[in-house]
């Protein structure tokens, strides 16, 4: 007791100095003083900010303003000759079949993606929370095939899948399911379904790192405090633990949306949109057009229109996640 | 506290010794310039015939002293958008691989392959191999070697189920359904790459339209893309994919991570209609395998006006020198030495391959029959994907695909070949 009064005392005295070393100043220079402040962050601002702002600005708005541009002409991309066509490779877009395929299955990862990538990371989270011997072992394992290179997993999945000597049929077969053997990426309608399983395979494990920091975020005395109140294991996550993780199940969301619009990779590694264009999205579509047929004009048109898509549902999201807000 | 002007100073301070450092290291780079001259090559050889390309530029590197050839190979599927990339971002290499052909004259029409036309002596090449480099009279490649397509297949599992070469394509019906009834898969097929199917469209569509079919289709002269010769090929590759003579999922197997090549090998397949490259590769993967490795030609159909000796083939590889490379005479001297003699006959030795330079001796028996075949046949076929414009080729290897995998009647894939060689070609 007697030491906190004598902090108090301490404390209340600097104040005192203080105030009496900086006089309050008179309104005008006060005025003054705030613009001259003002100026000065400016350029601390601009000093900061201006090389980050530098590069976004030419490799993200730069480059889709560029994109757009190249989207009016017929170009192949390795010419100095362009030829202006309006919109034209717009119009020629909406005609064509392939994108519409390529749009729908990217809606179809999305889906996928959300279904089972979040709701995997999220259980995979709370296992590891629970008392299980040789946790770490578990944690390094699950978070394995996210630090794995793309390609590598690609291949190792092209070999999983192989009709004849791949391990998916080896155990169908022990299974005595012969009938469920099949080319997995040979096949039109299986194909997609088998690249999607590898995408969730490789990106559940980045979701699970994002819920476990969440969880450890939630504060212990919530749940010593339902356990007072009586409260059994799934009481304590429907009410607490789900309710906390909403923010991060947003933002995961949204990750997740925009990386399956933008997916590329494993798809061109694994079936290279085939066969007969049944795996093809939006992304590896546009690198067929542009530098396989040479058709730099109308791979840009798709390249734009991937990005109006992305930023439309973005700001859905958007719009929802405020309406959210503003409801609470 | 801030004081904006030392924040400003030390920035531009940064800024200038940055500057600096960055033009004193660029005047060191360019003394060494002046010593040593660097030349790129891209190429896409592998096993043996990776070495002869390597000690051919040991012999052009010890021939011009200072220069110093940098090497990259690059792997076959990907290579063809990597080099566009590199043209189109204008950093192509010095010296180019490619197969001639349409993909070859989208560079020159964008003026970016030199004019090889003084440089190179037509003599000294087989003037069949020098064609697909040629346009408008000009030529911009050097040919080293030919490929030709005929059907492998396992001579000791032939001789097993007393099997021999067919002569019709009655006969090699037969051949499918015996291997089809012993549980082996009669044709090993990775498809995902679109170019291994190709060579049934193509042989199958020779073999009724005969040798002139595809000039007329490409030159727009006569005869389309939609001519019934080409609905007939389409039928017979459904006829194939229904009968089941091409492995599960062959339409995402891959040639390059060498699925199709281990069906054969692990003799779960018969047969592989593939390039006389898998000679080689063969060498390389496996090299026991080469005693059972036996060829044919595709046999004729019936009433068809194509005969069995007409071959489908091409020219591979091609070198060419890059209009925005900075050391074109050299990169010239580079190409020569590449599809020197000296260079052919290692490859002819080792390789397998048949040259496309003239008097080459070949000590190899198989390579030995392989020239023959080629030197017996009455026309070549030059493959498809190569020597069509890239958009027209990429629609062909779709809609053959779509073919195996019974996903296009044969009427409308002729059809969609037809009209983008209607919008492509005229």
């Amino acid at each position: 007791m007697e030491n906190n009064a004598k902090k108090w005392n301490v404390e209340q005295g600097d104040d005192r100095g203080s105030s009496k070393v900086y006089p309050p100043p008179a309104p005008v220079r006060v005025d003054q003083t705030k613009k001259k402040r003002k100026k000065q962050d400016f350029w601390v601002i601009v000093g900061f900010l201006g090389p980050a702002l530098l590069i976004y600005g030419l490799y993200v708005i730069y480059s889709i303003a560029m994109t757009f541009y190249y989207s009016l002409f017929e170009w192949s991309g390795i010419d100095t000759h362009m030829v202006f066509a309006g919109l034209q490779n717009y119009i020629t877009l909406i005609g064509d079949h392939v994108f519409w395929t390529s749009l729908q299955n990217n809606f179809l990862l999305v889906a996928a993606s959300l279904l089972t990538q979040l709701p995997l990371g999220l259980i995979m989270a709370l296992l590891l929370f629970s008392p299980i011997k040789g946790m770490r072992f578990f944690r390094s394992i699950y978070f394995m095939p996210f630090l794995m290179s793309t390609v590598a997993i690609g291949i190792l999945f092209i070999y999983i899948y192989d009709g004849n000597f791949g391990i998916v049929n080896q155990i169908l077969g022990q299974l005595g399911l012969e009938s469920w053997q099949r080319g997995w990426l040979g096949n039109e309608e299986t194909a997609i379904w088998a690249v999607i399983a590898t995408v969730c395979w490789q990106f559940a494990p980045f979701y699970m790192i994002l819920f476990r920091a969440a969880i450890v975020g939630i504060p212990e005395e919530l749940y010593e405090a339902a356990e007072m109140d009586g409260a059994s294991s799934r009481k304590k996550f429907l009410k607490i633990t789900l309710p906390l993780l909403i923010p991060t199940i947003i933002t995961s969301s949204i990750l997740s949306i925009i990386g399956a619009l933008k997916y590329f990779d494993l798809i061109y590694v694994m079936t290279d949109g085939g066969p007969n264009n049944s795996t093809e999205l939006m992304a590896t579509y546009m690198y067929e057009q542009t530098f396989t047929n040479f058709n730099m004009g109308y791979g840009s048109s798709i390249s734009f229109s991937m990005f109006i898509i992305a930023l439309f549902v973005t700001l859905i999201i958007i719009v929802f996640d405020q309406k959210r807000k503003g409801a609470n | 506290m801030w004081k904006p002007k030392v924040w400003v100073t030390a920035l531009i301070i940064l800024f200038i010794t940055a500057g600096c450092s960055d033009s004193e290291s660029s005047t060191d780079g360019g003394s060494g310039d002046d010593t040593s001259k660097t030349l790129t090559l891209w190429h896409i050889e592998t096993g043996e015939s990776e070495v002869a390309i390597e000690d051919a530029v040991k012999r052009f590197e010890e021939n011009h002293e200072g220069v110093n050839v940098e090497v990259v190979r690059q792997e076959n599927d990907p290579y063809k958008t990597k080099l566009s990339v590199a043209m189109g971002g204008g950093t192509p290499p010095d010296v180019f691989h490619s197969w001639g052909g349409g993909w070859l004259e989208k560079f020159v029409e964008a003026g970016q392959v030199k004019d090889l036309s003084d440089d190179i002596d037509p003599e000294q090449f087989l003037p069949a191999a020098l064609s697909p480099a040629e346009f408008e009279g000009k030529n911009y490649g050097a040919p080293l070697a030919m490929d030709i397509v005929p059907v492998w297949y396992n001579k000791g599992m032939f001789e097993k189920f007393g099997l021999e070469e067919p002569e019709t394509y009655e006969e090699l019906i037969e051949i499918i359904e015996t291997l089809k009834s012993n549980d082996i898969v009669p044709f090993s097929l990775a498809n995902q790459s679109k170019w291994p199917g190709s060579f049934y469209y193509m042989y199958f569509a020779e073999r009724f339209g005969g040798p002139d079919l595809f000039n007329e289709a490409y030159k727009r002269e006569g005869r389309g893309f939609d001519d019934e010769a080409y609905v007939k090929a389409g039928e017979k590759i459904r006829e194939l994919a229904e009968m089941g003579a091409f492995p599960d999922g062959f339409n995402g197997m891959n040639f390059d991570t060498g699925q199709s090549r281990q069906l054969l090998y692990a003799e779960q397949a018969g047969m592989i209609i593939q390039g006389n490259w898998m000679l080689g590769t063969t060498r390389n993967d496996m090299p026991e395998f080469e005693e059972k490795l036996g060829f044919f030609l595709f046999p004729a159909m019936e009433g068809g006006q194509g005969s069995k000796k007409d071959i489908v083939g091409g020219v591979s590889p091609v070198y060419s020198v890059a209009e925005k490379s900075e050391n074109k005479e050299l990169a010239t001297e580079l190409v020569k030495e590449l599809t020197s003699k000296a260079t052919a006959q290692q490859l002819a030795n080792t390789d397998g391959a048949i040259s496309a330079v003239k008097d080459i001796e070949y000590d190899d028996e198989y390579v030995q029959e392989i020239s023959n075949v080629l030197e017996e046949a009455e026309y070549m076929q030059t493959f498809y994907d190569q020597t069509l414009p890239p958009e027209l080729a990429e629609v062909h290897l779709d809609t053959t695909q779509a073919l195996f995998g019974l996903s296009k009647t044969p009427e409308e894939a002729a059809k969609e070949v037809e009209e983008k060689a209607k919008e492509v070609l005229e």
